[in-house]
This record gives structure tokens, C-alpha cells and sequence, in this order.
């Protein structure tokens, strides 16, 4: 899937059966799934916890104001992030 | 070298086992008269969770064949670690789904013999095949994310389009189509079970292809037969640095085989001693951790910080020496001991006996 064709409207949540932890040795954020462990960077980690039900657009939106920054500015990157953790399969769209 | 933090744990809580699979990587001599109590167990996982450890595997022989898995899969789970339940899938019915899932159970790796039924349960040494199959559907009905494994041999290597059809039928999420490594059992009847290089050729292609037609759907992991390779798997990672084993009786191994395949190593057991310094400080952890053990070719190979000099279990079987490089690797000295495994593999299409794995002395 291409990044601009992730529609604004997608609600992205975890797939089955990844969770969302804080790793109790460093404090951050990681994804567990069957085959193994994801250390969340900052950004992908803020990205993750508002994968909550809301729509893409909506996410964007909130990360812009959280970050003070252009959402147009921003879009581009939420978006690869999603991409990417859907191509791993830790995030589904509905 | 400082110890880096482990990242998974293999609880490998029982060595019983309702089935005779001849590829098992199970020690073929061992006792098992002093399995860990669920205290014991319960102790074990609170400590690697202190000591990082953020994902269980509950393996064996079958988990299942210990009536407290439920409660050792809660105690992971209260521990906050990531639980996978690798089973036969005999025995887990609609009860024992339930239970498991109830406790947090994350997900399930299961294993078949064979898409045939009557090839399946011939591997198997028992009828189970279509246990397996109620398994799976019990499995989905609880929505517990599925992993199918076939271990991949001369004897099932040809069906590869059927096994992976299965595993599309069955919905699961992703597929392991994992040639046999030869240890334990498998390494007593390696000729039996070593494929031809035309059928290793053709599997490839096999997996490759179904990979790419269902990308996005069911994933495929396809485990090469290293015999076949011109380089070693890298293999754990590196010796102590993600991952540690606890066998039925508490010994804490870098790896599952690595009790049986050299004896010249002992195993600290949970029963005297914490894991935290088990793994720390044990000669058994830090005999081949990091790359100053290396001889050469690898002390000097561009490659030893990717596969990390093989397999030690695997240089300890064929060279009887544990620190030697893998000699699955062309470089190394004896890939000729390989070579000559390959040569007899493929002087006849024809297939040899096998003797069943057998549970071990009480």
C-alpha cells in the first residue's frame, strides 16, 4: 500500500494479538506479538497510543497540536509510520 | 563481557509427550523424574522478568501434558510477559481453550505433521492428525491468533502446496514451514530425514512464491535447511544474548539442544542458583558469548558479527568440539563432514527407517 493511498478516514488500531507495553527495564514503549519485540522511538510511540479507534486525520491532528507543528507538515511521516507498521502487520485499518 | 538483557524465555515445562515425532529436538537420553513445581516455575518467571525477559514460549515435549499450564500462563501474564503456548494441540479442547485464554494465553504456535492424514499421523507414531484439526477450530472460535509449524523433512518436503493450503484453510495468521535441524532425535535419524537437493530446490520455490501470493494475508517463514547453505544460521542471535532456556528439571541452558549436544558444558539449575546470575555470571552463558572464543575462520570473518560462528550445538555433534566454527560454513575446516552427510542424501531418492522419539525414563 502506498502512503497516500491511506485514506483520512481509516481508523487504525493493534492487530490481534500485539499489546502495547512499557518496557519496565528502559521505560519504553514496546509492541509484543507472537515472533517477537518492537522498540517504539518517541514518535512511533506517540503515533501507537492514539491508535485508539480514532481516524488518521484525527491523529494527525492531535500529534500537530501536540507538536505545535503544521499537520500538512506531519501527514506525510504519520503516515509511513502507519504504512510500516501495517506491513509488520502490528497495526490493522478499519 | 557484560551481559546484555535476555529477551525471551523457553519454558520447557515437561519433556512428556503423547507423540513420536523422529525429528524431535529433544535430548534422547535424559530423565525426567524431577520436573519444576508450579512454585518452582511460577519463582523462574518472576525472575527473568526481572531480569528483562519480555516474551514466554511454553514448549516441551507437550505443555499440555501439565495440568497447571493454565496457571503458569496467568503468573507470565501477571509478570507482563508476552505468553505463546508451542503445542501439539492433543488434547486442547473447547475446556482447555477456554482456560487458557482465560488466564491470558497470547497466542498459539501448533504444530502438524503432514496436510495427509494418514502420512500426518505415520510421523506421529499416533492418530492425531484430526485432534490437530479440532485444535485449530477451537483455537480460532476463542480468537486466539494461530501459528501453524510444520517441520519440513525428506518424507512431507513434497507436499509443500498442500501444507500451506491447509494453513490457509485453517485462517491461520501465519505460517512456519521450518526444514529439520538435526539435533536431538533428529540428529539420530538425520539419513531418514535429510531431504534430496531437488526437494530442496523445489520447496524453495514452493515457499517463495506462496510467500509473495499471500503477502499481506498469512505470513510465511521459511527456515532453510542449513546442510544445504554455504554459510551458518546465526544462530539464538549470538550465544546469551536474547534468549535462555529452563528444561523440565530447572537447568538453564543458552540453548534447548545445547544439554545434549555438549556434555562438556554444565548447567547451573534454578534450584541452587537465581537467574539473574545464571545468566550473568555462569561459565555456561559466557563461554561463547560475544566473538573472543572465536578460532579462526571466523575470529577473522567479515560475517562474525552476523551469524556468529553457527551453531555451537551443531559444531559440537559433527566435530565433537563446541568451539569449533559451524561446519555448515565453507570456510570452515570440516565442511567436508557435511558434504559427505549431502553426497549420501542424495544417492537415492529412496527413504530409510526411523526410530520414534520415545518419552523419557521416569
Amino acid at each position: 500500500m502506498q502512503t497516500s493511498t491511506i485514506a483520512g478516514a481509516a481508523r487504525p488500531t493493534l492487530a490481534r494479538g500485539v499489546r502495547f507495553q512499557t518496557d519496565s527495564k528502559t521505560g519504553n514503549s514496546v509492541l509484543l506479538f507472537p515472533e517477537g519485540v518492537l522498540e517504539l522511538n518517541e514518535t512511533a510511540q506517540d503515533i501507537v497510543t492514539r491508535c485508539d479507534g480514532r481516524t488518521v486525520s484525527q491523529i494527525i491532528q492531535a500529534l500537530a497540536e501536540e507538536y505545535d507543528v503544521d499537520p500538512e507538515m506531519l501527514g506525510a511521516d504519520v503516515r509511513e509510520a502507519l504504512v510500516d507498521l501495517q506491513r509488520r502487520k502490528l497495526i490493522e485499518f478499519k | 563481557m557484560i551481559a546484555p538483557r535476555p529477551y525471551a524465555l523457553l519454558a520447557e515445562v515437561t519433556y512428556r509427550c503423547p507423540l513420536h515425532c523422529p525429528y524431535c529436538s529433544n535430548p534422547t537420553q535424559t530423565r525426567n523424574n524431577q520436573e519444576l513445581t508450579t512454585n518452582e516455575w511460577t519463582r523462574v518467571i518472576r525472575e527473568a522478568a526481572t531480569l528483562g525477559v519480555l516474551q514466554i514460549g511454553f514448549s516441551g515435549g507437550e505443555p499440555l501434558a501439565r495440568r497447571d499450564l493454565s496457571d503458569l500462563v496467568r503468573a507470565a501474564r501477571e509478570a507482563n510477559l508476552y505468553t505463546n503456548l508451542i503445542t501439539s494441540g492433543i488434547s486442547l479442547d473447547e475446556d482447555r481453550v477456554r482456560a487458557l485464554r482465560d488466564a491470558g494465553l497470547d497466542s498459539v504456535q501448533l504444530s502438524f505433521q503432514s496436510d495427509n492424514r494418514d502420512l500426518a499421523d505415520e510421523i506421529a507414531g499416533t492418530r492425531s492428525h484430526k485432534r490437530k484439526l479440532n485444535a485449530a477450530a477451537e483455537i480460532r472460535a476463542a480468537e486466539i491468533p494461530l501459528s501453524l509449524n510444520f517441520v519440513i523433512h525428506r518424507r512431507n518436503i513434497d507436499r509443500l502446496p498442500e501444507m500451506i493450503e491447509l494453513a490457509e484453510s485453517l485462517e491461520a495468521e501465519r505460517v512456519e514451514l521450518a526444514n529439520v535441524q538435526f539435533y536431538g532425535w533428529a540428529f539420530l535419524n538425520r539419513a531418514a530425514l535429510l531431504p534430496t537437493r531437488e526437494q530442496v530446490v523445489r520447496a524453495r520455490e514452493i515457499a517463495t512464491a506462496a510467500k509473495a501470493r499471500l503477502a499481506g494475508k498469512m505470513d510465511i517463514f521459511y527456515v532453510l535447511p542449513d546442510y544445504y547453505e554455504a554459510r551458518p544460521k546465526p544462530c539464538l542471535s549470538g550465544w546469551g544474548q536474547r534468549y535462555l532456556t529452563v528444561n523440565p528439571i530447572g537447568e538453564v541452558l543458552p540453548c534447548p539442544t545445547a544439554s545434549s549436544a555438549i556434555p562438556t558444558l554444565s548447567f547451573e539449575n534454578v534450584r541452587t542458583r537465581a537467574l539473574d546470575w545464571i545468566w550473568r555470571e555462569s561459565e555456561s552463558f559466557n563461554r561463547f558469548r560475544g566473538t573472543e572464543w572465536m578460532p579462526d575462520p571466523c575470529r577473522s570473518c567479515p560475517q562474525k558479527e552476523i551469524d556468529f560462528g553457527g551453531c555451537r550445538c551443531q559444531a559440537a555433534l559433527l566435530t565433537g568440539n563446541a568451539a569449533s566454527t559451524d561446519p555448515v560454513c565453507t570456510l570452515s575446516a570440516n565442511r567436508g563432514l557435511v558434504d559427505a552427510v549431502l553426497h549420501d542424501a542424495n544417492a537415492s531418492t529412496s527413504h530409510g527407517h526411523w526410530i520414534p522419539r520415545v518419552d523419557p525414563i521416569r
